[in-house]
């Protein structure tokens, strides 16, 4: 290269730098200011990177919901990793650094790099393609021009490096060597204040993602924590999530709320986030950065963050809004009351403690001993106050002693505080969780047995972030584990509606449907199963919810659950229950709905 | 003697000051009215139709709106001049306020929240629930009280008008506005729903039962033949049957009327939360096993339209 080449590369690559770091600069500064949330639990660090390893190197989440469109990001992705020593060796003849590219080394690896090239290619050519023509809705309305820009730099790039090998030396080479030169100096400029920030931020915010679905650590009361009130309040995990998001709507394609044409959509949220820590004033109240009204429309479904490539997580971002308004007096009225019953009855119905005596024996329940109880049968509030989930618990019942499992219930219960943790009333779920902690410790609970999804998580989950580790488990499990000897001749076809705290957030999948087949059943599955249902509308203290705008979330998933052609529906979730139930008489559907509990004792009479 | 303090806001009386005037009445002792504000001349004749021997109108400028330490200074001035046994309360917002204060500036006790009073063995008693109403404890205090009732505990016809009007005396008071700390605003109104279910006395609620949008007219007739607001439940309001203001239970209007009848709800949870306060409830359904049997007073068995048709007749015969 010519000396004055070098000294012109040399000025442009600095300004370049320059450009990057500034971008790089404002956005360290709001990382390092936020308050700091990141942390690893001891011996997690494994997992965690395993966890890079599968979902960044092989994009594992990335395919899995969208396998061609993530088979073509691939393909970028390989071929950024492998032309990355190419750029770092022409960068460094570039510069004036030692000439590398006449070794018998790097022609073999240039060889190499044409079939990535050609990937490449054909992956970005397909992305373009699907982004400016087939326009998926997860993308957004408007043509990101900034991404259709990047997706022909990458093709350049390619365009160039192809180009090099048929070009003899002369003016027509160099000028390919800048062309490719400056796309690539443009592109690092571009990075940061872009989506493909992502590039440099995901592998982290993927080792950073909690390991359990739904995370939203206890507030410090003793640290005056009150929630997320104002942009100062987000944390670094939050920051990070903000500028790692690649706008890819896998969220907004899994969430129930804007599936039914509500205002929620989980990436604009993030997307406002990044955008209200941008403009850089942190003391606008996160009620403004979001429309208040659409926090509350969050199911706490988990879908959104369950599904997402990079890591970001949006229940602690939604509940911690929640929280900040919460503090302040601003729950929605319907949640107020709520908050009312659980704090002078314990329950969220506010229905006395009689009611639920009057089931513990009519149930004919033990209260719980230590010395002759295996387990600790959880009730619920549903399980204490209402009447198809008493139902199904009776169910229950039945299996457990026809097996010879003993179990009892404590003499009085209070509300696990799944409602107030989602909702965002943090000191009331951390006087609930304690109360019920002390109980269990009290009467010697090892080994709890419940029937209710939500409580199955509260008190197996949240509850160990006070320092309690209990073994819980869902009667599904139970009952699957206690009944393999059985097997009844099919009879009938049933569907089955995950609900979303027992098979997104409990992974219990197989067992329920363990249990419908080897009871008799063929399974027909609706649209969105397993670890990824469709919420029913109730969560995340929706049950209470006045009005909901756009369609019902619970009229929706009836309808994809009668679209299977069942006509009997089998639930596992005294809430889920509630909202499809109430959905029926829009529907106008005359669907038979069983509690699976209810379904394997009807069925195992029919045997023994 | 006892002293009710009777409450009024902008010239209207609160509803729940009768009734405390006839929970004074019934403990037999004489009764005195007090009501205070800037002018209260619009309320002081309907409280001295009933059986009272005198009604005090408390008038002060600073006493326009209402604040807790202008109340609080005009009240303390009020009892130490008539010298009551006791003094009684309407359980209000405003008495919530005051009431701690008052019995603090004063030296005596507050029993709040009562449902009845009574003079036993020339003391008095007054009777307050407890464990969530389970209970009843009869509270007997040993000097001059506070006694707050809680408001629909003594009912408002109870009240003996007196043969006469009783004597209005306009006692007009200082109060030193500037001591006053709290400043009032605009009193805050609630948007109210455009059906208002909670004041109803009789309800007939539907349910999923009804099957069919064009049966809702069955019900509005029985509605009407027995003169009762129509109700629904969730299903009915979701499908959009009936507008949501029309919608009972946990996510609708919390309802307590006399009589209550259920056309076809089964009684899930969240319906039951919000009816289970009525005094009678009558439930027609087909599912003998249906929850709303748990909590009705009167169940029928059986097809809502055979029945329906059969009450309307009967009512209009």
């Amino acid at each position: 290269m010519h000396p004055v080449e070098v000294w012109l590369f040399r000025i442009v690559v600095l300004a370049f730098a320059a450009a990057f770091a500034a971008q790089i600069a404002t956005r360290l500064r709001l990382f390092l200011r936020a308050s700091n949330n990141l942390r690893v639990p001891d011996g997690e660090s494994g997992v965690r990177l395993w966890r890079v390893v599968r979902e960044v190197v092989f994009q594992s989440r990335t395919i899995a919901e969208r396998p061609l469109v993530g088979l073509a990001h691939l393909g970028v992705f390989w071929g950024f990793c492998a032309f990355a020593l190419f750029t770092g060796v022409e960068f460094l003849r570039g510069l004036g650094g030692p000439d590398l590219t006449r070794t018998e080394w790097f022609g073999t690896y240039a060889l190499v790099l044409v079939p990535f090239a050609f990937a490449v290619l054909v992956g970005i050519s397909g992305l373009i393609v699907r982004r400016v023509f087939v326009r998926p809705p997860a993308l957004g309305d408007h043509l990101s021009k900034e991404s259709v820009l990047i997706g022909f730099f990458i093709l350049t790039l390619m365009v160039t490096f192809l180009l090099d090998f048929v070009l003899a030396e002369g003016t027509g080479a160099r000028i390919n060597w800048w062309v490719h030169a400056l796309v690539i100096l443009s592109f690092m400029a571009v990075i940061p204040g872009s989506k493909h920030f992502h590039l440099l931020v995901s592998p982290l915010t993927v080792y950073l993602r909690s390991s359990t679905l739904g995370t939203v650590p206890n507030l410090d009361f003793e640290r005056e924590q009150v929630g997320l009130e104002t942009l100062k309040d987000v944390e670094r995990k939050q920051v990070l999530d903000a500028f790692t998001c690649v706008e890819c709507g896998r969220c907004q394609d899994n969430c129930p709320a804007h599936a039914t044409g509500k205002r929620l959509n989980p990436k604009t949220l993030i997307l406002q986030n990044e955008d209200a820590l941008l403009a850089g004033n942190l003391d606008v109240k996160l009620a403004e950065v979001f429309d208040a009204s659409v926090l509350w429309q969050c199911t706490t479904c988990g879908a959104c963050e369950n599904q997402c490539p990079v890591g970001v997580e949006h229940l602690p971002l939604v509940v911690g809004a929640r929280r900040g308004l919460v503090s302040n007096g601003d729950a929605p009225d319907a949640l107020g009351a709520v908050y009312n019953h659980l704090e002078r009855r314990g329950n969220i119905w506010g229905l006395g403690a009689d009611l639920r005596q009057k089931f513990v024996q009519s149930a004919g329940l033990e209260i719980f001993d230590a010395t002759r109880h295996q387990y600790l049968m959880w009730l619920g509030c549903a399980g204490a106050f209402e009447a198809d989930f008493q139902k199904s618990l009776r169910s229950l019942f039945e299996i457990l002693r026809s097996r010879g499992v003993t179990f009892g219930v404590l003499a009085r219960e209070r509300c696990t505080g799944d409602v107030a943790k989602r909702t965002g009333n943090e000191y009331q779920f951390q006087e609930l969780a304690r109360a019920n902690i002390d109980d269990f410790k009290a009467a010697g609970v090892t080994r709890i047995l419940t029937s209710c999804p939500h409580c199955l998580r509260t008190i197996g989950v949240d509850y160990k972030e006070f320092g309690y580790a209990v073994e819980i488990v869902h009667s599904s499990a139970l009952v699957a584990a206690i009944t393999r000897d059985v097997s009844v001749p099919v009879a009938g076809t049933v569907t089955f509606h995950d609900p979303c705290y027992l098979g997104r957030y409990s992974g219990i999948t197989e067992e329920p449907r363990a249990l419908l087949q080897r009871f008799g059943a063929s399974v027909a599955e609706p649209v969105r199963h397993g670890a990824n249902p469709f919420c029913c509308g109730a969560g995340g203290g929706l049950l209470f919810e006045e009005h909901e705008d756009g369609r019902r979330i619970s009229q929706e998933r009836l309808e994809q659950l009668l679209s299977t052609g069942a006509t009997t529906i089998v639930t596992a979730c005294p809430f889920c229950s509630i909202m499809l139930k109430g959905a029926q008489a829009s529907a106008n559907s005359t669907a038979e709905f069983v509690d699976l509990m209810t379904f394997v004792e009807g069925r195992l009479k029919t045997v023994s | 003697m006892i002293l009710v303090i009777a409450e009024q806001q902008q010239g209207t009386l609160n509803r729940s000051s009768l009734e405390t005037v006839a929970a004074a009445q019934q403990t037999g002792a004489d009764v005195t009215v007090a009501v205070l504000g800037a002018d209260v001349s619009m309320v002081t004749p309907a409280l001295a139709l009933a059986k009272v021997s005198e009604v005090i109108a408390v008038q002060a400028p600073a006493l326009e709106a209402y604040t807790l330490d202008g109340f609080v200074a005009a009240l303390v001035q009020v009892v130490q001049a008539e010298k009551p046994d006791h003094v009684f309360l309407p359980h209000t917002y405003q008495t919530r306020d005051f009431a701690p204060a008052l019995a603090v500036a004063l030296g005596m006790a507050l029993v709040t929240d009562c449902v009845a009073a009574r003079w036993q063995d020339g003391a008095l008693v007054a009777v307050r629930p407890m464990f969530q109403g389970r209970l009843y404890a009869d509270v007997a205090p040993t000097g001059a009280a506070l006694v707050t009732f809680q408001i629909g505990a003594v009912r408002a016809d109870s009240l003996v008008p007196g043969a006469t009007p009783a004597p209005i005396r306009i006692a007009t008071i200082a109060i030193d506005a500037s001591a006053i700390r709290q400043q009032p605003e605009a009193p805050f109104r609630e948007a109210k729903q455009a059906v208002d279910l909670t004041q109803a006395e009789r309800i007939v609620s539907v349910g999923r039962g009804i099957k069919d949008q064009d049966k809702i007219e069955l019900a509005r007739q029985l509605a009407s033949a027995m003169g009762a607001e129509l109700g629904a439940s969730r299903p009915i309001c979701d499908a959009g049957w009936l507008p949501m203001d029309r919608q009972v239970g946990s996510s609708g209007q919390t309802v307590a009327p006399k009589l209550y009848l259920a056309l076809g709800i089964s009684g899930a949870i969240q319906h039951l939360v919000g009816m289970k306060g009525a005094r009678t409830i009558v439930a027609i359904n087909k599912d003998p096993e249906a929850p709303i049997f748990e909590v009705a007073d009167y169940g029928i068995v059986g097809d809502l339209f055979e029945i329906v048709p059969a009450l309307i007749k009967e009512l209009q015969g």
